[in-house]
């Protein structure tokens, strides 16, 4: 059996000489405060990002770039995947199954708007990826598609067809996909949690309190977000919880669940599990958007605070390569959110925020 | 050289009515680091406000930017602003300006939203082409597998008049039709269009007189030329793309000369406002305060005293002075532009503290030494040389890219450090074609002597490269002690352990290790010159913890701290330092022999691939010899390379260096972006 030497050597002096090259929070700065998105696209032109300024020339479709920078955040999985050992590779798939994943589910929402809700959706259809991602799944046919039963039928042979068929009788009943969009978001944890159940113990240990946190962090966004905005019971809530979390208990979301002020109650949940942190998040606010930045930030910091001890720790292990996907991910999410938000004239100050 | 430029802090205050020529003046110039007037001493700063401006840094920064962007999107990056911009400075409108950049932007915006269109209907195509291309149509007699296809299929006729009614139907989804060919006043078309926009093509189709007909026999063929009109339309649809982003170029074009001049004018009032920024003015007065390099001073005098017409209040404050800490001085180097590889490699760890050595010079000779003594082989010198020269050529022009053309610099001098070695040493593309001018180096690698009587086996190499650190260690304690006298910390220039007595015991330790190998590890010095090189030293070292526990501690807690306990402490801070000391000039001296290691390592491998090739013949053993070469420049170039970088930040620098410095960064016209 290959030694973590021999496993991680490589790809983790590979992966640190990228994490270096990874755009600095003070460039993110800088492109906050671009007064156009033409400025924005120039701040990128010494980086990685330079080509999306000629698709976007070429094309005058921000979404094609974006399309462009998803397709190369999958490349990204896949040429890591190709420096790894089989174990190793497992997790990868289950991670690139996120992808997978959340294009499946924009093809049904497609698919929804057209079928049920008799919406226009021509202009959608061709920001869906084709090509397989882990599973070969017939784009075209699922957007096209009759009716869920032909849906559940295209996704034969992978783990989506039986979930889309159980639930399509709850997104007629409910009108929404909300149910069915949370299944396959557990199928896809449950998957990622077995492919860390495999690794071996010092990388299952990394793993399991990276990914646990990931699920934390996504938890707690959900239990906000479900109350705030949808108002919904905290029984249906905690149907929609993704077990395998690493802090967050069942006390600590009813504790959310039943906060008037989210943003003081994380802070606690944070004081408690992240006292180094705390100090970062003494903010006092006042108005709900702001505290739902605040909420944000606060899960954001403690993202970065989980990967930095990793990139501190053993070098040796998975944890370099889930870090540089959680940095990578972080950086592209940044650079899709502020080139729309300079597409669209957002302020600035609400810009930052967002960071 | 040897040391950081002397610095300057000058306070200035002049008329409010000569600000703007002052300004122009201190950019101009371009030599002051501006500090906040609050750090220097003023009687009554609080009377002092911000100087207003009537257009905010943020709004010329915005625009600035915003030119800038428009210009990249024609691949032009406008270079800094020159003199005589300063000179032929105008007022910039930033309202007219805003307003003419947002004319431009709506032009570009509509001839965008127009390649979206096209965009959308490329999209649409090659949706139906990527079905096609997999399923086809079943024209041909061959039956589609439908399950899978997403196409619907049809063909019918409908009045030559509606033509473009259906084709304005059409426009929003993925459909594609085709004229087959024309009967009277009706046309025969063949439609492609989605199975699921069914019911809405039915409406269209209704609404234009469509009707159905049978595929008539010459329609049986019509595939390939379905495919072929697919691929034609694609094609005239990307030309029109580009001509659309030509025509927005374009646009940019027209106003490019404009674009150019409007950046620059907003540059420099950008610095401008940015010098500014650092002013406090009274109800007449300004008043601002900065650091530049001593050998500026006189010429800024003289542009401060033009612009004003001597109408203006200069006091200098010398760096030296006991009021100012040296961390707050800016540092600025003072090293030729041959030295810029080296000073790279010396910011790379840190800048030096004000009035502190600057290493720079003697990290050149170490550096290329070491190299050198690593990397010996004039042909494989000559293809490094060659290989930096060209990314010197290359990389000339590039300011963003300064880096790489030092480091392209620094590979010349690698590459010339090993040809001057391999001259010395007699290697030739590891080949003896010329006999070596010191000694053998892979005569002595391979057994068969070197040609040198002092130096005639592996461990004299060993001994060259001891030899060589205890030079380099020394000479980094000497520049310890020199700073250490300059900023007058006197006890720690006896008892630091780079101090004195640390630099007393290492010098010790050396005569007395070379005296025990001269009589073959069997002898000690005599008693006496032990302690007096050894044991004299390490009891003068335990001075150090107590008087620091009677100057800085004793008397300060409430607590009485028990005698023994503070005895014990003593002891236990003297025996690790001393630990540290041996350990650790032990290990500094003994790190050295990795530069006769990999030099050994380079020998070992090229009589390898000698050895191998001599196995072959003919092409084979030229190609061993070619790959091997290859190899080894690539392999040890890169060892070499980093391993004398190591020597010199770990073994020298950690002597003296403490790379706590800030640079000098001046708002000038080259100011970075």
């Amino acid at each position: 059996m290959a030694g973590p030497l021999s496993k991680y050597a490589l790809i983790n002096a590979k992966l640190r000489a990228r994490i270096s090259k990874i755009l600095p929070d003070e460039v993110f700065g800088q492109l906050a405060k671009a007064p156009s998105l033409d400025a924005a696209l120039a701040l990128l032109r010494d980086s990685v990002f330079a080509d999306l300024e000629h698709i976007y020339a070429a094309t005058g479709d921000l979404k094609s770039a974006e399309l462009d920078l998803l397709k190369r955040e999958i490349e990204l999985y896949r040429g890591i995947r190709k420096h790894l050992h089989p174990g190793t590779k497992e997790l990868v798939d289950a991670l690139l199954a996120q992808f997978e994943i959340d294009n499946l589910k924009n093809a049904i929402r497609i698919y929804f708007d057209r079928k049920i809700r008799k919406r226009s959706v021509d202009d959608r259809t061709h920001y869906v990826l084709h090509e397989p991602i882990v599973h070969d799944l017939p784009m075209d046919a699922i957007l096209n598609a009759e009716g869920f039963d032909e849906i559940a039928g295209l996704c034969g042979g992978t783990p989506y067809g039986a979930i889309v068929s159980k639930f399509s009788h709850t997104v007629e009943t409910e009108g929404s996909l909300f149910r069915m969009e949370v299944a396959l978001d557990h199928c896809y944890y449950s998957r990622l949690v077995e492919a860390i159940n495999r690794l071996d113990r010092r990388d299952r240990d990394v793993a399991v309190r990276l990914i646990g946190v990931e699920i934390d962090l996504q938890n707690i966004s959900w239990v906000i977000r479900l109350k705030s905005f949808y108002d919904l019971p905290l029984e249906a809530i905690l149907t929609t919880i993704i077990p395998g979390g690493f802090h967050l208990s069942r006390s600590v979301i009813d504790e959310l669940y039943q906060a008037q002020n989210v943003a003081a109650t994380l802070q606690e949940f944070v004081a408690g599990k992240y006292p180094g942190l705390s100090a970062l998040l003494a903010a006092e606010t006042s108005s709900s958007a702001a505290r739902l930045a605040l909420v944000q930030r606060i899960l954001a910091e403690i993202r970065k605070h989980e990967v930095q001890r990793i990139l501190a720790g053993y070098p040796f292990s998975i944890g370099i390569i889930l870090s540089y996907f959680v940095l990578k991910r972080d950086e592209l999410q940044k650079i899709r959110m502020l080139l729309n938000a300079k597409q669209y004239g957002r302020q600035q100050e609400r810009i930052e925020s967002l960071l | 050289m040897i040391s950081t430029t002397p610095m300057t802090q000058l306070f200035a205050v002049v008329l409010g009515k000569d600000r703007e020529r002052v300004t122009e003046a201190l950019l101009r110039e371009g030599v002051m680091q501006f500090v906040s007037t609050l750090d220097v001493d003023l009687e009554e700063p609080d009377k002092l406000s911000p100087v207003e401006s009537d257009v905010s840094l943020s709004d010329l920064s915005d625009l600035r930017k915003r030119v800038e962007g428009v210009l990249y999107t024609i691949g032009v990056v406008p270079r800094p602003p020159q003199e005589a911009d300063l000179r032929d400075r105008a007022s910039v409108n930033l309202e007219r300006e805003g307003n003419r950049l947002d004319k431009l932007d709506a032009e570009r915006q509509a001839v965008r939203e127009r390649q979206r269109g096209i965009q959308q209907e490329i999209l649409k195509l090659e949706d139906i082409k990527r079905q096609v291309s997999v399923y086809g149509l079943g024209l041909s007699g061959v039956k589609l597998d439908a399950r899978h296809s997403v196409l619907a299929v049809q063909t019918g006729q409908l009045p030559a008049s509606n033509v473009r009614r259906l084709d304005e139907g059409l426009h929003t989804m993925p459909a594609l039709h085709m004229e087959l060919g024309r009967e009277g006043d009706r046309t025969h078309h063949l439609l492609i269009s989605m199975k699921r926009d069914r019911e809405q093509i039915a409406e269209i189709l209704s609404s234009v007189g469509w009707s159905d007909i049978e595929l008539s026999g010459e329609v049986l063929s019509a595939e390939a030329d379905l495919l072929d009109e697919l691929s034609g339309r694609l094609e005239t649809l990307n030309t029109e793309q580009k001509t659309l982003q030509e025509t927005v170029n374009e646009l940019v074009k027209k106003e490019e000369t404009h674009l150019r001049e409007l950046w620059i004018s907003l540059r420099v009032a950008e610095l401008c406002s940015q010098i500014q920024t650092h002013f406090k003015s009274s109800s007449r007065t300004a008043v601002f305060a900065g650091w530049l390099p001593s050998s500026k001073k006189r010429r800024l005098v003289e542009r401060l005293t033009e612009a004003s017409d001597g109408r203006c209040y200069l006091e200098w404050h010398e760096a030296d002075s006991a009021e100012i800490a040296s961390e707050e001085i800016p540092v600025q180097f003072d090293n030729p532009k041959v030295l810029a590889p080296f000073q790279m490699l010396v910011c790379n760890f840190g800048v030096p503290k004000y009035g502190t050595i600057d290493p720079t010079p003697f990290v050149m000779p170490m550096y290329l030494i070491m190299f050198g003594l690593m990397f010996a082989d004039v042909g494989q010198g000559l293809v490094l040389a060659a290989l930096g020269a060209l990314g010197v050529r290359s990389l000339r022009n590039n300011e963003a890219k300064k880096g790489l053309f030092h480091l392209s610099w620094l590979v010349v001098w690698c590459g010339v450090s090993a040809v001057v070695f391999g001259a010395l040493l007699g290697s030739y593309f590891g080949m003896p074609l010329i006999k070596p001018l010191w000694f053998d180096f892979h005569g002595i690698v391979a057994g068969h002597g070197s040609g040198n009587s002092l130096i005639s086996n592996i461990y004299d190499v060993l001994a060259i490269t001891i030899y060589f650190g205890i030079s380099v260690i020394f000479l980094g304690l000497v520049f310890n002690w020199i700073n250490i006298i300059r900023t007058r910390r006197w006890m720690e220039l006896i008892f630091d352990k780079g101090g004195l007595l640390g630099g007393w015991m290492y010098g010790g330790g050396i005569y007395i290790a070379s005296y025990m190998i001269k009589h073959q590890y069997k002898e000690f010095p005599s008693g006496g010159v032990l302690m007096l090189l050894a044991g004299l030293p390490a009891i003068l070292l335990f001075i150090k913890e107590p008087y620091h526990y009677y100057k800085h501690e004793h008397g300060r807690s409430d607590r009485k701290p028990n005698p023994a306990m503070v005895i014990l402490d003593f002891l236990m801070k003297w025996i690790v330092e001393l630990l540290e000391i041996f350990s650790g000039y032990l290990s500094n001296t003994l790190s050295f022999m990795r530069v006769a290691g990999l030099g050994i390592a380079h020998a070992c491998l090229m009589i390898s691939f000698f050895t191998l090739a001599d196995m072959t013949s003919g092409v084979f053993s030229l190609l061993i010899l070619v790959l091997g070469n290859v190899l080894v420049i690539g392999l040890e170039g890169l060892s070499a390379g980093i391993q004398a970088l190591r020597l010199n930040y770990y073994e020298f620098f950690t002597k003296f260096f403490h790379g706590t410095g800030k640079l000098h960064t001046p708002i000038s016209l080259s100011s970075q972006l």
